[in-house]
């Protein structure tokens, strides 16, 4: 094993992890706002994936530009999804985690099936972008261009949202509404305005995460599965609800990965993740940097 | 409604009234029912619904009068059975063997069909035909390749196709006549996905590498439909051996074509053990990347200039599917062709009879649409006169390069 090796292991993995970060950073959210957990959290990502594909195949939009449009429609996704489809899970009266878990679990096989019938079940890809394939090599260390811009989209998307969270009155209304629902009620802030906009920018999240994944991923109705599994390990490490914890996760489970890699056969390599997971689960059940 | 009894009555008497109706009715519309297991939903739904069309284009052919030299084209259904249509029956199993089993388990006691064709993943084949001969059900493998798959002394398991020691001795068969022509081959990477497919896959190639003195320099197995394939090429990069030869499915072989340009690897050459490399996907995806790539198969349009009926035939599978037959659908589609034959020979649905009807089988090469010599099994079921091809990539089609009796034109290696 070279030191080549071993940075460009922690390079790629580095990189990676920033965008598992970016996947999971929309769970979190929604997570830390209303105690619900986003079961079709990876068929965002899917719907994610599949708009910037159509976008360039029909428009002939590249998936840079298409970013912020998806960030956006997917902002709308997520805030409908959740006047629609969440808002009424919530009034359940009685086993309410159940009622919650079922509904965007439900949700989650609706979109993978309509996205089977309307899109075919097709493997897709972007081969022509300005990014796609494109890499920078530095002393033999390969960094690929798209994933390169992903880790810088995902650091950008943290800082905005930092910011978002603790200076703006909308960000104060979020946090708010995460303490105590129910005194927010009282000042006159309408609860479901606030659960919208924590939907609407969970999809925003990951519909940038999955604009930038659309450039070197395939696209099929089934590719938010093995994703989600690792944004749902990701929330869990780093804390459920904390949105620096999700940062912090993605890095983490990138980084233990690659490194796994390294040391045991790459069929093993999930081994490493959830032995850190279990560890944490262990030692702090509420996740690293978890409030709750 | 309130329902009394004198309705009841009414009822009952004015069904006993239409029934003797009903029955010569249906007697006349004989048909024979077959049971068809595919992922039609989950990772591999599209093999499935190009499955679908491939098994559709066979029944029509089947219980529609067709002038092609091929079994029952040119009669109307079967006609050992009074001209009865084949009913083909779908279910989705979803890559899963468990679901394959209980789905199979269904098509039989539910449906009751007559045999059952499946199942693109040897995994689930496993389970499938383990209820097949539980039930005494005959099940054929049309494009399961594991070669341990017919090795377990089932009684109802038949295969028509190749499988994968077939397929990789055709593979170090080429690489032997390569060396023989001053070409360098010395060392191989594998590189397989982590079920029955990819295992038993690289095991032959293992033990082929070792018996004709290759040295297999790397032997990755990696967890299919994984998010990242970084670290696997990485080694596969630090091996640079003078093949790759890659069994992995269409979403694993996407991803490590592209992850091998990121990390600034080109491979010497790519043979492949197909799957992936066998799918229209892929080479839409990441074509480009790989000219001249080779991948094992069975089937070959080039056929058609010797065989106009394998062109003809292909046209009617593009009308259903918008796609050319590749190696799977080709193969699905003479799965349910020999079934059907069988069948027809039995005379019968019952499950014995069928069997029987199998081991009988004797189709020569020139009444299918394979480059095959025949169709006839051994006492395990096999077909071992099922002679694979090698296909190489060039210029945005596949040309057969191997064996020579089959070839068009010349292997370009190294690869350009």
């Amino acid at each position: 094993m070279t030191t080549a090796t071993i940075i460009q292991s922690l390079a790629s993995g580095l990189l990676m992890g920033l965008l598992y970060g970016l996947v999971a950073v929309g769970l979190a959210l929604i997570f830390g706002l209303m105690d619900v957990t986003n079961f079709a959290h990876g068929e965002f990502l899917m719907l994610a994936m599949y708009m910037t594909f159509f976008l360039f195949a029909f428009f002939a939009i590249d998936p840079l530009l298409a970013a912020p449009l998806v960030g956006a429609a997917m902002f709308v996704f997520g805030a409908v999804a959740y006047l629609l489809v969440v808002r009424f899970a919530m009034r359940a009266k009685a086993n309410i985690g159940m009622v919650q878990i079922f509904t965007t679990f439900g949700l989650a096989i609706l979109m993978r099936g309509l996205a089977q019938y309307f899109f075919t079940p097709d493997y897709r890809s972007i081969n022509v972008s300005w990014l796609g394939g494109k890499t920078i090599s530095l002393g033999g260390v390969f960094l690929p261009v798209p994933q390169l811009v992903g880790a810088l989209v995902s650091l950008a998307a943290f800082g905005a949202l930092y910011f978002f969270i603790k200076k703006t009155d909308f960000g104060r209304a979020l946090e708010a509404t995460r303490e105590d629902a129910g005194a927010v009620a009282l000042v006159g802030i309408d609860k479901n305005k606030v659960f919208a906009l924590g939907w609407g920018l969970g999809g925003a999240l990951v519909g940038l995460a999955g604009a930038v994944m659309a450039m070197f991923f395939y696209i099929y109705p089934d590719v938010g599965a093995s994703f989600a599994l690792i944004a749902y390990v990701t929330v869990a490490l780093g804390g459920f609800g904390s949105v620096f914890g999700a940062f912090a996760g993605g890095i983490i489970v990138g980084l233990v990965e690659a490194s796994t890699a390294l040391i045991l056969p790459p069929s093993l390599k999930s081994v490493g993740i959830y032995a850190v997971y279990l560890l944490v689960v262990f030692i702090r059940p509420r996740g690293l940097f978890g409030s709750i | 409604m309130k329902i009394d009894r004198r309705h009841l009555l009414l009822g009952g008497a004015a069904s006993a009234a239409v029934l003797p109706f009903a029955k010569p009715a249906r007697a006349q519309a004989k048909e024979v029912v077959i049971g068809v297991i595919y992922p039609l939903s989950g990772a591999s739904a599209q093999i499935g619904v190009d499955a679908q069309k491939a098994f559709q284009t066979a029944a029509e052919l089947i219980n529609n009068k067709y002038d092609f030299d091929l079994p029952l084209a040119r009669d109307e259904g079967l006609p050992g059975l009074g001209g009865a249509k084949v009913r083909l029956v779908f279910a989705d199993h979803q890559a899963d063997p468990q679901k394959g089993r209980a789905e199979a388990e269904r098509l039989i006691t539910q449906e009751k069909v007559s045999a059952i064709v499946g199942t693109y993943q040897s995994a689930v084949a496993v389970t499938v035909s383990q209820i097949c001969e539980r039930y005494q059900i005959p099940f054929l493998s049309a494009d399961n390749s594991s070669p341990s798959l017919h090795r377990r002394g089932l009684k109802f398991y038949f295969r028509a196709a190749p499988h994968d020691e077939m397929f990789s001795q055709a593979m170090f068969d080429f690489f032997d006549a390569l060396k023989k022509k001053g070409k360098k081959i010395e060392t191989l990477a594998l590189f397989h996905e982590d079920t029955i497919f990819g295992t038993d896959s690289s095991n032959a190639q293992l033990k082929l590498a070792q018996e004709r003195g290759y040295k297999v320099v790397a032997d990755i197995k990696y967890r299919a439909n994984s998010p990242s394939l970084t670290a696997e090429v990485q080694q596969l990069k630090a091996a640079d051996a003078d093949v790759l030869m890659p069994s992995s499915y269409t979403t694993d072989a996407i991803l490590l074509i592209r992850t091998m340009g990121e990390l600034g690897y080109k491979a010497k050459n790519i043979v492949a053990q197909d799957a992936g490399f066998s799918e229209k996907a892929l080479y839409d995806a990441v074509g480009d990347k790989i000219p001249g790539v080779i991948s094992r198969g069975s089937f070959s349009l080039d056929l058609a200039a010797k065989r106009p009926m394998v062109g003809k035939i292909n046209d009617m599978y593009k009308a259903n599917s918008g796609k050319d037959f590749n190696d799977y659908s080709s193969r699905q589609f003479m799965g349910l062709i020999v079934m059907a034959d069988a069948i027809n020979r039995a005379k019968s649905t019952d499950g014995e009879k069928i069997r029987e009807a199998l081991v009988a089988t004797d189709m020569p090469g020139e009444k299918t649409i394979m480059p095959w010599k025949q169709v006839k099994f051994d006492a395990e079921g096999q077909n071992t006169f099922a002679d694979p091809v090698l296909l190489q990539y060039v210029g945005g089609k596949f040309v057969t390069i191997f064996p020579e009796q089959a070839a068009v034109a010349e292997a370009i290696w190294p690869m350009p």
